[in-house]
């Protein structure tokens, strides 16, 4: 674990140094900006926010990877969370009542649910490869994206967005900030925690988590143990793709408030998260750590490029290193190194 | 009409069929590299760089870039597809020493791979260089594009017919020669290959960097031939992941891949063709045409599942495990 950090950092301040030149500022900004701006609350949301939402979706992921089930497709569920549940509140009549909210975020969840279910049914029943069926939805969810914002949920405003977005969710339904009147750090990151919180500890002390944990250590266990292996399916893949469409109903609400086009709308929360259920070493505790992690690191990467002293994808990249440097050390922790 | 449709088709098939032909040889050796589109993205932005320096030019400006239009003759592209390739096989190194050296796990480290492709390209394709406004011709002189569809046909550019050979050459490899059949038995069964004194490791770490190779080439044909060259972030647009379910679509024979890398090419090109027919509903236009190259692996690998024999007598048995010695 210490290797694994001790590399990242190593590595990440090389690629700082790489594409900035001035790795030590480029270093200290990244690490202190919320202390740096301005503005330190909305530093801290564009920290907090991602965080919660990377580790939401992670943990949901962690419980599909955690049974062999290999659900890669959050993006996918994120973008069809938020569609389900913006199309809900247009079914009902666009209500502006706060009394829609939990049937806000409770469409989201069925949303990513629906989404996923596309691959469980076919793994479930056909045993189709659902890493590939999970990825080809997320490119057939973000086209629905680009498809509603631009046809018929198009805003009937005279003066049109550019992109062109939908219209906006009623203002009682928006969370609203913890600390001030803006929209960041807003409500829905204590929401998405309590979540959080709730499925960590069905998985940690019910016999739903005993079962995914069977499946994981060995699938002829889990047979032997009367644990039917589609309904395992099953369970992985609606775990996931609900919490990824809670989260995306949450960042519709808090964040964007509109479905617009696909490169506007996905933060790409959806890829990323894989990393982070990964170097949360797929543990509720560690993934809650790692997306912390990572969601200040978005903040940071976004920061830097604002204050021009790189491209924000160097989160990407960085994410990228801590992966293969956890995967990578793996190795170390359960084998002792012996050079010969 | 139909021969443009036939010359489109073919055009999009090609970037898929050389990356499916360096997939095809790494997961027959029992190596599972879901890094495809972070190779490919990452040859498209070297390939065009290097095209980029090495066209001749009437007015240069900075980093390679042209001020006056220029055109890049035919020995700057077979370079700048080769320093691709190099730059692909290297990537994937990475790859090959987390997965078959310190043995991490197969599907994390490849799409690990792929977000570090398209993060770095980014990185590098906007911030570092200033690569737009680079005129690059295409790989046939301009006069011919503009005749009849006939010369269109054969002024296709070479790699486009090479890659149709590449397949059925695979077939012959693995299915001719000793090093294919090695290859597979590697793939089949790592213990027995490696009881048999095959060196395991080896013979993994030489398929993947070709399929780096081949990948990076793909994705550096999809930036300098596909179009008139051009760079943009995610420019491969999930054709590494198409060229990923064409292995599946294919299960792992050779001429099924074949057949399916032009089953995909003629679904891309029909799209922008079915888009100009007048009083389509806004739903066929916007959202079902544009969906269609990734609804029909849906569909495809869904049928294909059905028989689940055909899966198992054609999947490498170690597909995606890793060796300990």
């Amino acid at each position: 674990m210490a290797i694994a950090l001790g590399l990242t950092l190593t590595l990440s301040f090389l690629t700082l140094w790489a594409t900035t030149g001035k790795p030590l500022e480029a270093t200290w900004q990244l690490l202190t900006y919320p202390w740096q701006a301005a503005t330190p609350l909305t530093q801290w949301g564009k920290a907090l926010n991602p965080a919660m939402y990377l580790s939401l979706i992670a943990l949901g992921l962690s419980v599909s990877y955690r049974a062999n089930v290999w659900n890669i497709g959050a993006e996918g569920q994120f973008a069809m969370g938020a569609i389900v549940a913006f199309g809900a509140w247009l079914l009902f009549g666009s209500p502006t009542g706060a009394w829609f909210l939990p049937l806000l975020l409770l469409a989201g969840t069925l949303g990513g649910m629906m989404w996923a279910g596309i691959p469980a049914a076919l793994r479930a029943h056909l045993n189709t490869n659902e890493l590939l069926i999970g990825l080809m939805l997320v490119y057939i969810g973000a086209q629905f994206l680009f498809y509603l914002s631009n046809g018929p949920w198009e805003t009937a405003a005279a003066q049109k967005p550019v992109p062109t977005q939908t219209e906006e969710l009623a203002s009682a339904l928006r969370f609203t900030g913890i600390f001030d009147k803006g929209p960041k750090l807003h409500w829905g990151l204590p929401w998405g925690l309590l979540a959080y919180l709730g499925v960590s500890l069905v998985l940690g002390l019910t016999l739903l988590g005993y079962r995914l944990s069977v499946a994981q250590a060995s699938s002829r266990a889990a047979r032997f143990a009367g644990f039917n292996p589609k309904v395992t399916i099953w369970i992985a893949f609606m775990v996931s793709g609900g919490l990824a469409g809670l989260a995306g109903a949450i960042f519709l609400s808090g964040d964007v408030g509109v479905l617009v086009d696909q490169s506007n709308f996905l933060q790409n929360y959806g890829f990323a998260t894989i990393i982070v259920a990964f170097l949360g070493r797929l543990h509720p505790m560690g993934i809650l750590l790692a997306g912390l992690a990572l969601g200040y690191l978005d903040g940071g990467a976004s920061w830097l490029q604002a204050k021009r002293l790189g491209d924000d994808s160097i989160a990407g990249i960085i994410q990228a290193i801590a992966l293969f440097s956890t995967l990578g050390t793996a190795l170390v922790v359960t084998h002792k190194v012996r050079w010969r | 009409m139909l021969i443009s449709i036939l010359v489109d088709l073919l055009n999009f098939a090609t970037p898929l069929l050389i990356a499916a032909t360096g997939i095809l040889i790494v997961e027959k050796s029992g190596v599972l590299n879901l890094g495809v589109e972070g190779l490919m993205i990452v040859g498209a932005l070297s390939g065009y760089m290097v095209a980029g320096q090495l066209h001749s030019c009437a007015a240069p400006s900075f980093a390679g870039g042209c001020l006056m239009g220029g055109i890049v003759p035919l020995w700057a592209y077979g370079t700048a597809l080769l320093a691709a390739g190099l730059v692909g096989a290297a990537f994937s190194c990475l790859f090959a020493l987390l997965v078959l050296i310190l043995r991490a796990n197969q599907i994390a480290t490849g799409l690990g791979l792929s977000i570090l492709g398209l993060s770095l390209t980014n990185a590098i394709g906007s911030g570092g260089y200033d690569l737009s406004g680079v005129p690059l011709a295409g790989l046939v002189p301009a006069e011919w594009i503009a005749a009849s569809d006939l010369r269109r046909l054969a002024a296709m550019n070479m790699l486009t017919f090479m890659s149709l050979a590449l397949l059925p050459l695979m077939l012959w490899f693995l299915s001719r020669t000793r090093a294919g059949l090695i290859l597979r038995a590697v793939g089949e069964n790592h213990g027995s290959a490696h009881t048999l004194g095959y060196p395991v490791r080896r013979l993994r770490f030489f398929a993947v960097l070709f399929g780096g190779f081949m990948c990076a080439v793909a994705g550096a044909y999809m930036a300098l031939a596909l179009n008139a060259p051009s760079w943009r972030e995610g420019i491969t647009n999930g054709f590494g992941w198409l060229a990923l379910a064409l292995i599946l679509f294919g299960t792992w024979r050779p001429l099924r891949v074949l057949l399916g890398g032009l089953l995909f090419g003629l679904t891309i090109s029909l799209g922008p063709r079915v888009q100009l027919i007048d009083g389509l509903p806004g739903w066929v236009d916007t959202l079902l045409l544009p969906g269609l190259p990734y609804i029909l692996p849906i569909i495809v690998l869904a049928l294909i599942s059905w028989d689940a024999n055909m899966i198992r007598r054609n999947q490498p048995g170690s597909l995606g495990q890793s060796f300990n010695t």
